[in-house]
């Protein structure tokens, strides 16, 4: 179980409450003059990868090592503009049903080979749709190198441009060399274990259980970067093993709350440290609550949201993730600065509400009892647990009786997502700003695929639905989009197929002289050229 | 001797298939999959790919066919693939066992040095200050978590003192020399063997203290210190080979243990072992890994223990007149 108790007490969690500045936000401005040379030392706030790089994405900790040997051809920044990476261009044809990518000349692959629009052609029909993004990508019918720089994708819709530059830009749409995996199987190739790319890091040596070391790419297509000679990713499984580390000198910055949240606290006040909730607003968490729609009780709507009521969410916010969260007011966090609205249904917490509700839905108290329901609560985080137990004691509260379960991993996705074996599933889910197709399938009939895990497993079904998301993923006019955006998040507010209990913050951690990170909307899967040592 | 011997090697081969068929069979039973492990972490969803998970895992075969599959890839030494690290399971095995290997020896020569050293001078210095002093080192060692305790020396000698390194098992990136390179291994390998080392070293106190005053009371001692022999002369040549005899027991029966404890150990201080890579693996569902490290750690034990055999055989002259 990953500890998020990192999430839990943080300055920087006490500080977001009272909507004070993080001190990390003096990280370092992209104002003072780059030093070269020094090793870089990272880490996260999770396990060591499976392999480095998972060609369906493997979650977190590849993603965190991938991404800084394979590119991609965009890049978005915290105000959510694209930057170029290996595209220079990306343009959409008049009627938005195909789009140019003009390619950067000169990059060359960590083993000699040039990057081409061959390169990308590949990865476009036998990586990203048939493998990494597949959902994203469905309308995706063609792709061809028109010469050397240049890539044509087609597609059999339209397709906005935020959305494909978000998937461009996202974490399927890393760029793996042709020449390596074109004929061979994705899943077993052995670069997956050593990966060779275009990116400002080469592999040198993966210690399993220990580190990965990685070399400066001398011939890395932006002149001068990465500013850092090595890049060291370690793994402690224990949060408070990184504290030491940090305190030792031995670590530099840590991703994704790295370490326990009392540590951040003491380790800033010597000001050898700073930390930061910058870098993660293409990356939002939450933690969910989702109502399994094929069980009689669950699949009253009325009922959901009577239970809602009985949750206070002030109260896991500030006990459960000591202040490290927010309360949700919908599905969407907060922190999506393009497609947020508070403008859905709320419910508020008030158990004599709840009560009554529950009445209204045709469950009045038998005895000390309306029903009975099974909640499992995923135990792959730690603060799950307490959620899990918070909400038995909040819907006891009301006359429900709870069977909690908190299996493991495994046990909790079989549970979750494979058997659809629950009432109600406290889970989690993250996402990027774009809502298609990461925020939508949970809500989608085309979502239900039964054993594919973070989809669809309440069973919620509505061609309204349906077609609103379409809609979302095929308009090409951002105002409209933002509309249609708007409109899914009040219907899913409403239905209650699933919801956000909280919005949970990410925290990178870093030593003072440790400058310009946190400068991308998802800084962990960013290639980190332009972070460097003020030493 | 080499009746026991035949006889021990000749026990592990149905030990290493109750090993196989009890591990397999729980694997099983528990809930959730490899593969429900794998399409969650690749976030796939497409049915067509997750059916040619399923065939390329080798999970569309009756569990039967698959446990019997395992048990002849094992006969011929071919422990399976690993698709979640995407190699082959001795390869993924073979990087981490030297690691835990060493801990595993470095913890247990900890204990047992301090262990026999600490147990002899508190029995021969029974009810004193010494033994006292012993005693409550001893038990608060013992209860002290390996977790916690390997926290506090890494705080004490790697963050307050900067003596040593907070984890990993070498320098990153700097070659010292052979010789260089096998003292900094040392110096990372000093706080997790000492934290290990401990906790066993504290149960060999015990052991060692209350066998040797047992051993004090026996007639050969009268009779040794009778003959004029000195008293150093008598717990060295006459109680302290016999006191040894519990201590050979208890080391034989916690090899297996040591390699469990070491899982937390590795845990805290990032030595690149078999514990984090079996956490991981029962975690994932990952049985070829699980099974594999089960089996060559079964073997290791086993193997152990019939070295604890030929010991008896050295120290105790009487098994040998048997």
């Amino acid at each position: 179980m990953i500890s998020r108790r990192h999430f839990l007490t943080t300055t920087a969690g006490v500080a977001v409450a009272a909507g004070l500045p993080l001190s990390a936000f003096a990280q370092g401005a992209a104002t003072a003059t780059p030093k070269r040379g020094g090793t870089l030392t990272a880490t996260w706030g999770g396990f060591e990868p499976q392999a480095l790089f998972v060609p369906p994405g493997g979650g977190s900790s590849p993603y965190f090592t991938s991404t800084k040997v394979l590119e991609r051809l965009l890049r978005l920044d915290t105000s959510l503009n694209f930057q170029p990476v290996l595209a220079t261009e990306v343009t959409p044809a008049a009627d938005f049903k195909s789009y140019t990518i003009k390619l950067r000349p000169n990059v060359t692959w960590h083993d000699g080979k040039p990057f081409t629009a061959d390169d990308v052609v590949y990865n476009a029909l036998s990586y990203w749709k048939p493998v990494s993004a597949g959902l994203a990508l469905k309308a995706l019918t063609g792709a061809e190198a028109v010469d050397p720089l240049t890539v044509k994708l087609t597609f059999n819709t339209t397709v906005p441009e935020f959305f494909l530059k978000s998937v461009l830009a996202g974490k399927a749409g890393l760029v793996i060399p042709k020449h390596l995996y074109d004929g061979k199987e994705l899943l077993t190739n052995p670069a997956n274990n050593l990966p060779v790319g275009t990116g400002p890091w080469k592999v040198k040596e993966w210690v399993r259980g220990s580190h990965v070391e990685m070399e400066r790419f001398d011939k890395y297509w932006d002149a001068g970067k990465p500013y850092a000679d090595r890049l060291v990713i370690r793994w402690w499984r224990d949060p408070a093993s990184r504290s030491a580390a940090f305190e030792a000198g031995q670590l530099d910055i840590g991703c994704f709350n790295p370490i326990p949240a009392p540590d951040i606290k003491r380790l800033e006040a010597t000001k050898k440290f700073v930390s930061t909730t910058k870098g993660y607003e293409n990356s939002a968490w939450i933690a969910s609550i989702e109502f399994n729609g094929r069980r009689d009780i669950t699949k009253n709507v009325a009922v959901r949201q009577a239970l809602m009521h009985a949750i206070d969410r002030e109260f896991i916010a500030d006990t459960i993730y000591f202040g490290l969260a927010k309360p949700a007011t919908g599905f969407i966090p907060s922190s999506n600065a393009l497609f947020y609205t508070k403008d859905v249904e709320q419910y508020p917490f008030d158990v004599e509400l709840a009560a009554k509700k529950l009445d209204a839905a045709g469950y009045p108290l038998k005895g000390k009892t309306r029903f009975k329901i099974s909640l499992v609560a995923a135990g792959w985080f730690e603060e799950n647990v307490k959620l899990g137990q918070y909400l038995k004691q909040a819907l006891e509260d009301v006359g429900v009786e709870v069977d909690l379960a908190i299996p493991d991993r495994a046990t909790s996705l079989k549970r979750i997502y494979g058997d659809y074996d629950y009432d109600i599933a406290i889970s989690n889910n993250s996402g990027p700003v774009e809502l298609v197709p990461y925020w939508t399938q949970f809500v989608t009939t085309d979502g239900i695929v039964k054993g594919a895990a973070f989809r669809n497993a309440n069973g919620f079904s509505d061609p309204k639905m349906d077609t609103l998301v379409e809609n979302l993923a095929t308009n090409t006019d951002p105002a409209k989009r933002k509309a249609l955006a708007v409109e899914f998040q009040q219907t899913v507010a409403k239905q209650l197929p699933i919801t956000a209990l909280v919005d949970i913050n990410s925290v990178t951690v870093a030593r003072s002289d440790v400058r310009d990170h946190s400068q991308d909307a998802d800084f962990m899967g960013e290639s980190w050229s332009r972070v460097w040592l003020d030493r | 001797m080499r009746r026991i011997l035949l006889r021990r090697f000749a026990q592990i081969i149905p030990l290493i298939l109750g090993v196989i068929v009890l591990n397999f069979a729980l694997i099983q039973m528990s809930p959730g999959s490899f593969l429900d492990v794998m399409t969650a972490e690749q976030q796939v969803s497409d049915p067509a790919m997750i059916e040619r998970m399923r065939v390329l895992y080798g999970m569309d075969k009756p569990v039967v066919v698959q446990l019997l599959k395992y048990i002849w890839s094992v006969m011929t030494l071919d422990f399976g693939y690993s698709y979640r690290q995407n190699e082959t399971v001795l390869a993924v095995i073979g990087q981490a066992l030297p690691a835990t290997v060493i801990l595993m020896l470095a913890s247990i020569a900890i204990a047992l040095l301090i262990g026999v050293l600490a147990g002899v001078i508190a029995a021969v210095k029974v009810n004193t200050i010494w033994d006292n002093l012993i005693s409550v080192g001893a038990v608060f060692f013992f209860a002290a978590p390996t977790f916690w305790l390997g926290i506090m020396l890494m705080i004490v000698f790697s963050v307050r003192l900067g003596w040593l390194p907070v984890g990993g098992m070498r320098d990153i990136g700097v070659d010292h020399g052979v010789f260089g390179d096998a003292l900094d291994v040392m110096r990372h390998l000093a706080l997790p063997a000492l934290s290990l080392g401990l906790f066993y070293a504290a149960m060999y106190t015990r052991v060692m203290r209350a066998s040797m005053l047992e051993v004090f009371r026996h007639d050969f001692v009268r009779t040794a210190r009778a003959k004029g022999l000195s008293g150093a002369q008598v717990v060295l040549r006459h109680v302290f080979r016999n006191a040894l005899l519990p201590v050979v027991t208890l080391l034989g029966l916690q090899l297996g243990t040591v390699l469990g404890g070491s899982v937390v150990i590795e845990t805290v201080f990032s030595w690149p072992g078999i514990g984090s890579l079996m956490l991981d693996s029962v975690m994932s569902r990952n049985y070829p890994v699980v099974l594999g490290v089960l089996v060559l750690s079964s073997l290791i034990v086993a193997v152990a223990n019939a070295l604890v055999d030929i010991a008896y055989f050295r120290l105790d002259p009487r098994i040998r007149a048997r």
